[in-house]
């Protein structure tokens, strides 16, 4: 297990690695130049040429890269050209912010999805199964924005300001900010409506896979022999049933969150909430290319470390896996 | 000496920006309370000589003290200098400071603190934005410690506003901290970096969470400010401010976007809606040359292919445009047509909007003189981009106008960054954009955007004439005078057409009722000196 594990902590490298890359040459070869943005109205060609050789932009494409990954090998995330900001200073600060927002959308997902794929899946072809399962079809047609505005009418302006509409509370004693609200009332208060505009397109999505992975699993034969055993169905659906069918859903899951930072760049926007999503966002639309980098890194990070969790997780929901 | 003459040049701008007191004015003012503030866009930097964005420049008018300011009227005020005199030739201008001006790490603000600013704005390396603005300074002298004087080259009428508000007008850094500190340090909001002298000391920027500042209990003025804290986020969905503004999360909206300002109304009655004179041009520029040998940013020209030639240019631009259907749909009646390029709300403008009257068979006319027509149909692009809704309504709007008269044109839609290098730094191949640029005072700020030599002279367009009638209208002490030359430029200008404006772009600042003391200076100043909150 150690093994396989460090085996795969060694593979994030080169994967990283490839992705940065991609994400370097990718951003050098889109229209735009984040000097014309730093000078904006002082823009003149002269001060462009200067301000270029100072960033080392002028160097080849490979040169740049190289520095990069020199500097970053140094622990150097590199300085923002647009606000002169360490990345990542900028990084730390906002990484929590849609680190909570992922995990509680997710949590959102699941807490929706398990019971709604149960009862799909034990009353099949009954009202509650075409509920469950047109609720979810609903689910993963709206998209995350169109929820999140219907969330915000309602909470919002609607209900008298019940829910903040935007900005950010931190959990006590995380405050990255030298002014900052912390509280774990007003932190529940400002993550509730993200959580539920990222998490309920997903529910939907993993409502439909689960339901599906659970009617394979309640005809399969361990199944049919612990009803016989005289056990009563709570247990079969739970300890047997879900607990096997867990496993794609667990998969899917990892790579969700793929999806879910992209899903928090449209949510964070709306609820303008200081996260990692509109850190990326405002940094490839400014051309801002080692902040581009920065999010580029840690969100590749991010992904691949997930994913080995998920894998590793399949060794608690199905003990015959193991990892040699 | 000619102080007050200058001042008093600019008292149109009574008519041009709106001052917005409520009569909760001649209370008390209450000292204490956050005043919590959003803004559209982000702030890109905080560098107060170089960095480029209104929401830097209303930063800087809190953080920063300069040597004067401004008034809604026109009327310069002291700020660190208590007064001062121009002699009669109007090329020496002598201020006097304050004794009592301290930056925020304690040092004095002195002539020589002073002198340390300028020259550091007209050191090329800095590349600061208002460095044109002191082309004509010859030399800034230190007479004794609280005595400065800076000498012209030649007459310039507009030395006192380059100062007071020319994006940000003349903001003071301590030298200590300017020698201290690289451009990074005060780009990125290092607070100690940001060492100047105004009613509010910066506490901390983070980038995409919020800005922070205090009140400097060392500020010259006794008393002021009154609010303890300033804290500043961005929120850049309207809907979102509205359900911000609407659950008193915010006090403060800063460039609130007017088509949404009706709905917002209806939600909050009670809401200050501040606005005025539109002083920002919307225009569909049209491209006057490209580069003869093919290489952006060549001195040699050719004439564009299409908008070379002034009778398409006025087809399109003048008859072929419907400015009051343009204001009617994308600004559903809240801005003015117009087309001179003086905006409604700058000084010394004038309505030439007659002149463009539309008129499609006029259009069709000058087309067909130009040679277009059913057998050589026009087609052209209209460049735009993501930065504001607006202009692709405006845009599209411009498309069907365009198709009644037989011209197709198609619209391409780019990020702002990418709109900028087309147009801007690259010299680009556009054929025409739709965009609004800044915002105006006086006419003298678009000599920058549009003088031949000027890098954002985006028509790139090589007519001498124009730099001449800003020469003569900068040069002129005479406002009577000026004022003549303004008309004769504006009408110039309408005729070649080399900027096209099509309306005004209005300015909106929305306030909880409890916002006390703001005074509306649109997008020169967002001050809050003298705010107080009556909750």
């Amino acid at each position: 297990m150690r093994v396989y594990i460090l085996k795969r902590l060694v593979e994030i490298v080169p994967t990283v690695l490839a992705i940065t890359f991609v994400v370097f040459v990718m951003m050098r070869s889109i229209p735009g130049d984040p000097v014309v943005a730093m000078l904006g109205d002082a823009y003149t060609e002269e001060d462009a040429v200067r301000v270029r050789a100072e960033y080392g932009l002028d160097k080849p494409l490979l040169a740049q890269y190289g520095i990069w990954l020199g500097k970053l090998a140094q622990g150097d995330w590199g300085v923002s050209i647009l606000s002169g900001r360490p990345v990542l200073q900028d990084v730390l600060v906002r990484l929590p912010v849609t680190f909570e927002l992922i995990v509680l959308s997710m949590g959102v997902a699941l807490a929706i999805a398990i019971p709604a794929a149960i009862i799909g899946a034990v009353r099949r072809n009954t009202w509650a199964d075409y509920t469950a399962t047109t609720i979810a079809m609903i689910g993963v047609s709206i998209p995350e924005f169109f929820i999140g505005v219907l969330l915000l009418l309602l909470f919002s302006i609607g209900l008298h300001g019940l829910l903040p509409s935007s900005g950010w509370a931190y959990l006590p004693g995380t405050c990255p900010t030298v002014v900052c609200s912390a509280s774990l009332l007003g932190n529940a208060q400002h993550v509730l409506m993200p959580a539920l505009a990222l998490g309920v397109g997903r529910a939907a999505l993993l409502t439909r896979l689960l339901r599906a992975s659970m009617l394979e699993v309640v005809r399969t034969e361990y199944v049919t022999t612990a009803r016989a055993k005289g056990l009563a169905e709570r247990p079969v659906v739970l300890k047997h049933a879900l607990k096997n069918a867990l496993i794609p859903t667990v998969t899917v899951m990892g790579l969700q969150v793929g999806f879910l930072i992209g899903g928090a760049i449209v949510v964070e926007t709306l609820f303008a909430m200081p996260g990692l999503g509109t850190f990326g966002i405002d940094a490839i639309i400014a051309r801002d290319y080692q902040q581009v980098q920065g999010f580029a890194l840690i969100t590749a990070v991010a992904f691949v470390v997930i994913n080995l969790l998920v894998d590793l997780m399949y060794t608690f929901l199905d003990p015959r896996i193991r990892y040699a | 000496m000619r102080s007050a003459r200058l001042s008093t040049l600019f008292l149109l701008l009574l008519s041009c920006i709106a001052t917005v007191t409520s009569p909760a004015d001649a209370q008390t003012p209450k000292r204490g309370g956050t005043l919590r503030v959003a803004y559209g866009n982000e702030i890109s930097g905080l560098d107060f000589h170089t960095t480029p964005g209104y929401e830097m420049i209303w930063v800087a008018t809190n953080v920063g003290c300069g040597l004067i300011s401004i008034a809604p009227d026109g009327k310069f005020l002291p700020d660190a200098a208590e007064s001062w005199q121009i002699s009669s030739d109007g090329l020496l201008y002598t201020f006097k400071l304050r004794k009592n001006v301290v930056f925020h790490d304690g040092t004095k603000v002195d002539a020589a603190a002073v002198k340390a600013n300028i020259d550091h704005i007209m050191d090329p390396k800095t590349a600061s934005s208002v460095r044109p603005f002191y082309q004509a300074v010859h030399s800034v002298e230190v007479v004794d410690p609280s005595t400065l004087q800076i000498r012209l080259k030649h007459p310039y009428a507009f030395m006192m506003h380059a100062l007071a508000v020319y994006r940000m007008g003349l903001v003071l850094y301590s030298p200590a901290s300017l020698q201290k500190y690289g451009p990074e340090d005060r780009r990125s909001g290092k607070p100690e970096a940001e060492a100047s002298c105004g009613p509010f000391k910066l506490v901390e920027w983070v980038k995409g969470s919020q800005l922070v500042m205090d009140r400097f209990d060392k500020y010259y003025e006794p008393g002021i400010p009154y609010l303890d804290r300033v804290i500043i986020r961005t929120i850049k969905d309207p809907v979102t401010q509205m359900a911000a503004f609407k659950a008193g999360e915010v006090d403060f909206i800063v460039d609130f976007s007017a088509d949404h300002v009706d709905t917002l109304k209806a939600q909050n009655p009670r809401a200050q809606i501040l606005t005025g004179k539109e002083a920002t041009p919307m225009v569909a520029m049209m491209k006057v040359t490209v580069p003869a040998d093919g290489k952006p940013g060549a001195k040699e020209r050719a004439p564009h292919p299409i908008f070379g030639d002034v009778k398409v240019r006025k087809a399109i631009g003048c008859f072929g445009i419907d400015r009051k259907e343009i204001v009617k749909i994308a600004f559903k009646g809240q801005a003015t047509p117009w087309a001179g390029i003086i905006p409604p709300g700058t000084a010394d403008t004038a309505d030439v909007t007659s002149a463009c009257p539309y008129d499609q068979t006029k259009a069709k006319a000058l087309l067909a003189e130009a040679g277009y027509g059913p057998q050589k149909p026009l087609t052209f692009e209209i460049l735009t981009n993501t930065d504001k809704a607006i202009f692709n309504v405006i845009a599209t709007v411009i498309k069907e106008q365009l198709a009644r008269i037989g011209v197709t044109a198609n619209i391409r839609i780019v990020d702002k960054v990418t709109w900028l290098n087309g147009v801007v730094a690259k010299d680009g191949p556009f054929d025409m954009y739709v965009e609004d640029l800044a915002a105006l005072l006086v006419i003298d700020q678009n000599l920058y955007l549009s003088g031949t030599t000027a890098a954002w002279n985006s028509a790139r367009h090589t007519d001498t004439k124009v730099d001449e009638f800003y020469a003569r209208y900068a040069s002129e002490l005479d406002s009577a005078k000026r004022k003549v030359i303004a008309k004769e430029f504006q009408e110039f200008s309408v005729d070649k057409l080399y900027w096209n404006t099509i309306s005004g772009s209005p300015f909106y600042e929305i306030a909880q009722p409890w916002m006390k003391g703001y005074v509306y200076q649109a997008e020169f100043k967002v001050r809050y000196h003298q705010v107080w909150l009556d909750r």
